[in-house]
């Protein structure tokens, strides 16, 4: 189960990195669909980890297969944080 | 322990170049602090490293192409340390492409982190310098010499070495001495990223006249000599660090010496 404020302010972090206003955020969407390269990666990566405060590992990031195993992962990532 | 009682920043700190220029700037009995772009892991594990030297081990992350996070960062450094000497200016990135595929954001990514850092740096490290300090700036062949898909640092890195030269003229008078070094491709993880590509000339362990590549311990030596008072009358220099690589024509690798057939 997603965290609804967790889902919008990730939602709300990549719409403003890669620059749409109006994204189809659904579980099954991945990085490539939004158009987002390298760089808008690392962007969306580095301020997740601001606003949370979490560190994420790019390596465990591998496993990840779209949006709705990403949005898992900060989530476990908040929790661990305590 | 020529720099027993100084407080130096390295940025980019924790791993490649950087954590070995702030082992050796330790070794001489500096305090370091690391400032370190995501992995706080690695940053900790420097800081063990640096802490084991018998000195004052500190990290502080962030993006230091975000001034605010330059602010956040020199705020911190004021309130722990209420100094600064030493300023190694060595965090970098870049977008690897050809220059017509640079889009604007990749080189305002590029040149905020590679040049204006070193800029909005040293306006805050000089507030924190009143008896004078030195400032290196850690600068790649990129700045002279062309290299496939390595345009938006290259430019950058030209930008930082003039910046370089601008700095040690205008701080010259507060007694901070500005230099820089240039290096040729080091053996670095960073490396990794383009040495798989095919457009690139041949290895540059093969067209050395030193013999080697050069290493991050090449690079450190240089720069904590640049930060000891023998180097006091070296003024906005940029020292290359390449093993003579820069000088020799690559044409001219002997017949036999080359692993290409």
């Amino acid at each position: 189960m997603t965290d609804a404020s967790v889902e919008e302010t990730v939602k709300q972090i990549v719409m403003r990195i890669v620059r749409k206003p109006d994204l189809n955020f659904s579980p099954e969407a991945t990085f490539k669909d939004f158009d987002a390269d390298s760089l808008d990666i690392v962007q969306i990566l580095v301020a997740i980890e601001d606003h949370y405060d979490i560190e994420i590992d790019d390596d465990e990031l591998q496993e990840v297969q779209n949006m709705g195993g990403f949005l898992a992962y900060v989530e476990n990532k908040i929790a661990e944080k305590g | 322990m020529s720099l027993k009682g100084k407080v130096a920043l390295v940025t980019g700190g924790s791993r490649g170049i950087g954590r070995v220029i702030a082992l050796k700037i330790a070794d001489e009995g500096a305090d370091v602090i690391i400032n370190y772009f995501r992995k706080k892991s690695t940053a900790q594990s420097t800081c063990d490293e640096i802490s084991a030297r018998g000195v004052r081990a500190y990290a502080i992350k962030g993006n230091i192409g975000e001034p605010d996070k330059i602010d956040a960062m020199f705020d911190e450094i004021e309130s722990k340390f209420g100094k600064l000497d030493i300023l190694i200016n060595n965090a970098a990135s870049g977008v690897p492409r050809p220059a017509l595929e640079l889009d604007a954001r990749s080189w305002d990514w590029t040149m905020d982190i590679n040049a204006r850092a070193f800029l909005l740096c040293a306006q805050r490290a000089t507030r924190l310098m009143p008896n004078g300090g030195k400032m290196v700036s850690i600068s790649s062949l990129g700045s002279r010499m062309v290299m496939p898909v390595y345009t938006s640092v290259g430019v950058s890195k030209a930008a930082l070495e003039a910046l370089t030269r601008y700095l040690a003229i205008e701080l010259a008078p507060k007694g901070i001495c500005v230099n820089g070094v240039c290096a040729a491709a080091v053996e670095t993880e960073a490396l990794k990223l383009y040495v798989n590509d095919p457009n690139l000339p041949k290895p540059a362990w093969q067209t050395t006249p030193a013999g080697r590549m050069v290493q991050p311990e090449d690079i450190a030596n240089v720069v904590t000599f640049l930060c000891q008072e023998e180097s006091v009358m070296i003024r906005g220099q940029i020292i290359v660090i390449d093993g003579g690589f820069s000088l020799f024509p690559t044409s001219f690798v002997p017949e036999g010496e080359s692993s290409e057939s």
